[in-house]
């Protein structure tokens, strides 16, 4: 078991320079998720939530401070080894879902599977994934574009947990779905918690960040309670 | 393989815009290899019309140059010709091989009676010679000095025969000869073309014509590697002091033509290669649009772990597809394209189905992938560098 906290952000600081002048999205930043944790974070527009969950999932390096992933620390990584982060220690949810239309239910859960074990998956363990969110097993040869919303993101949910990672990002998980099917999402979410996975969540919505057991709050870069 | 298969699904369903792709390939894969198996056809027709002259050394007498040892005379269609003395020394620089000297002029003649007259070429060959120079499809070679041989061609236009006669001159005032023998077609030749000629013996020509001098000399040489050393061996022999005669080495002036069929065959597959180079911007522009519509899937792609080096193999292997499947269709339709020319150009296909054709098709679609993966580069190497944050946020 690893006693490292999931995620540490230490002294976080983004500065993004434009002509007119340097802007500071983010300013020492520090927190941790220990493991097992489901936080949400909020704020509101422009206060830099995209900013922070950017260098949550490595999509981004901080012009200083420090981010640990399981006692990784990932500023002096390689363009190369953070993409083999992403894809194996971190699971990535959207709010328009993002699956590949060109392939069907199955292939867009394993795929990153075949990105890391580099060739042919058993599609056994993607039926197992897609059972686990539960997706009806005569969707599972479908394209995205037949299914509803809600489906597409419990595919979306079966795609972020199949590399097993340390933890789910989510980026207003609920923001287009309708109430009903949002709750539904959210169940399922406060259901993989109670097994174990480490959720972070920015959500605008206070009644959706209810299901988690933290809040981070942010305004103007910096963390306010 | 997922990107293999994500590539083949993406052409698939922008079939129309990958055919037009596709289709751009094809026709450069088709111009490249009509025009080089169209050039090595002809140069293998050439090829096989003067591959019975290419062991010669013909010598003739050097035009513009001083008179030598060399006669000038009236009659003949030259007014420089080689001396017997000339024709001795000739034929001891070229020793052991072959010299045959050759009388030429044309003369009218008359195929029958009440037949219009006609013109012809009339070669003068010593009979011991001719078998030499000459095959024979029909009859026998002359012995007499009332025998005569005639070319293929001259055979088939005229109507003649083996045992026909040919009135010499003016009214027949110059004899009348009968037809012994028909040559065999020998096509263009450095050293006598009989196909349209009649060809004469030598005693009958001097006798007619009031002759004792040659036109030309032809050395048939036995081992072809000796070619440049009889060409030399005469040219030391006769040009000692001035340039009398002029030597040509028929295997060099093959090779000489047959580079410049080689060099006129590239330049016109080069010209197919600029269609190729067009449909290579279509490719390009193919690509662009792809990466363009896929940002936001390259984005995802990238948040989930898929590293540069494999989105750019994904569009890559986009490229190749519309190159491989192009070049094969090419390569197909230069086959049918290359059958149809040669059967209407050159009347025969027996040029196609050879190594030097068909390597011309290899070539083609060889150079029609190249070209694919080429212009795939920029746009697979744009799609790997997106950064995935700008890319997750495009719609």
């Amino acid at each position: 078991m690893d006693e490292h906290p999931v995620m540490v952000f230490k002294d976080v600081v983004k500065v993004y320079p434009l002509p007119s002048g340097d802007v500071t999205a983010l300013d020492g930043i520090n927190f941790k998720v220990g493991r097992g944790e489901f936080i949400s974070i909020m704020g509101p527009s422009g206060s830099g939530k995209s900013t922070l969950l950017n260098l949550m999932g490595c999509l981004d390096t901080p012009t200083a401070g420090d981010i640990y992933i399981s006692g990784t620390r990932t500023g002096d990584m390689s363009d190369k080894e953070l993409t083999d982060l992403r894809r194996d220690r971190i699971g990535f949810i959207f709010q328009y879902f993002n699956l590949f239309p060109l392939l069907n239910i199955i292939e867009n859960v394993t795929f990153p599977m075949m990105l890391k074990s580099q060739e042919a998956v058993d599609p056994e363990k993607g039926r197992a994934a897609l059972r686990a969110v539960q997706l009806d097993d005569s969707l599972f040869t479908h394209t995205p574009t037949e299914v509803s919303g809600g489906q597409q993101q419990r595919v979306a949910v079966a795609r972020a947990l199949i590399n097993d990672p340390d933890i789910l990002l989510c980026d207003e998980p609920t923001g287009n779905l309708d109430s009903k099917t949002g709750a539904g999402i959210m169940e399922l979410m406060s259901e993989l918690n109670r097994k174990g996975t480490t959720i972070i969540m920015v959500t605008h919505d206070p009644n959706i960040a209810k299901y988690s057991h933290r809040t981070i709050r942010i305004a103007d870069g910096r963390i306010v309670e | 393989m997922i990107f293999w298969e994500i590539a083949k699904r993406n052409i698939r369903i922008h079939l129309l815009r990958s055919t037009l792709a596709m289709l751009g390939i094809v026709i450069g894969v088709v111009a490249i290899a009509s025009m080089g198996i169209l050039g090595n056809s002809l140069v293998l027709t050439v090829s096989d019309s003067l591959k019975t002259v290419g062991d010669s050394v013909i010598v003739t007498p050097h035009v513009g140059g001083t008179m030598g040892g060399f006669s000038g005379g009236a009659g003949g269609s030259s007014s420089l010709r080689i001396t017997e003395q000339n024709f001795q020394q000739i034929k001891r620089a070229s020793a052991p091989n072959v010299a045959i000297p050759i009388l030429q002029t044309s003369d009218r003649m008359k195929l029958g009676v009440g037949s219009d007259d006609i013109v012809a070429a009339i070669y003068g060959l010593n009979p011991d010679d001719v078998p030499d120079l000459l095959k024979l499809k029909e009859g026998g070679y002359s012995r007499g000095n009332s025998g005569c041989l005639v070319g293929s061609t001259f055979a088939t236009d005229h109507n003649v025969k083996v045992g026909s006669r040919i009135a010499i001159g003016t009214d027949g005032n110059k004899g009348t000869l009968r037809v012994t023998g028909i040559i065999e077609e020998r096509g263009m030749a450095f050293d006598v073309s009989t196909d349209s000629a009649i060809v004469v013996t030598k005693d009958w020509f001097d006798e007619t014509y009031n002759r004792d001098d040659y036109d030309k000399v032809v050395i048939k040489v036995k081992n072809l590697d000796d070619l440049p050393a009889v060409k030399t061996a005469i040219e030391n022999q006769m040009n000692k002091r001035d340039k009398i005669v002029d030597v040509v080495d028929t295997r060099k002036t093959m090779e000489t033509i047959f580079s410049a069929f080689g060099q006129i065959t590239t330049f016109v597959s080069a010209i197919g290669g600029i269609s190729m180079l067009v449909a290579g911007v279509s490719i390009l522009n193919i690509m662009m649009m792809s990466v363009t519509e896929r940002i936001k899937e390259i984005g995802i792609m990238r948040s989930i772990g898929a590293q540069r080096k494999e989105v750019m193999s994904m569009f890559l292997y986009e490229a190749l597809i519309l190159g491989v499947v192009g070049s094969l269709i090419g390569g197909a339709m230069s086959l049918l394209g290359g059958y149809a020319i040669s059967s209407v150009l050159l009347k025969t296909t027996k040029y196609l189905f050879v190594y030097s054709s068909l390597i011309h098709i290899v070539y083609g679609m060889s150079f029609g992938i190249v070209i694919s993966l080429i212009c795939g580069i920029y746009p697979a190497w744009r799609a790997a560098n997106l950064n995935p944050i700008d890319a997750l946020r495009h719609e």
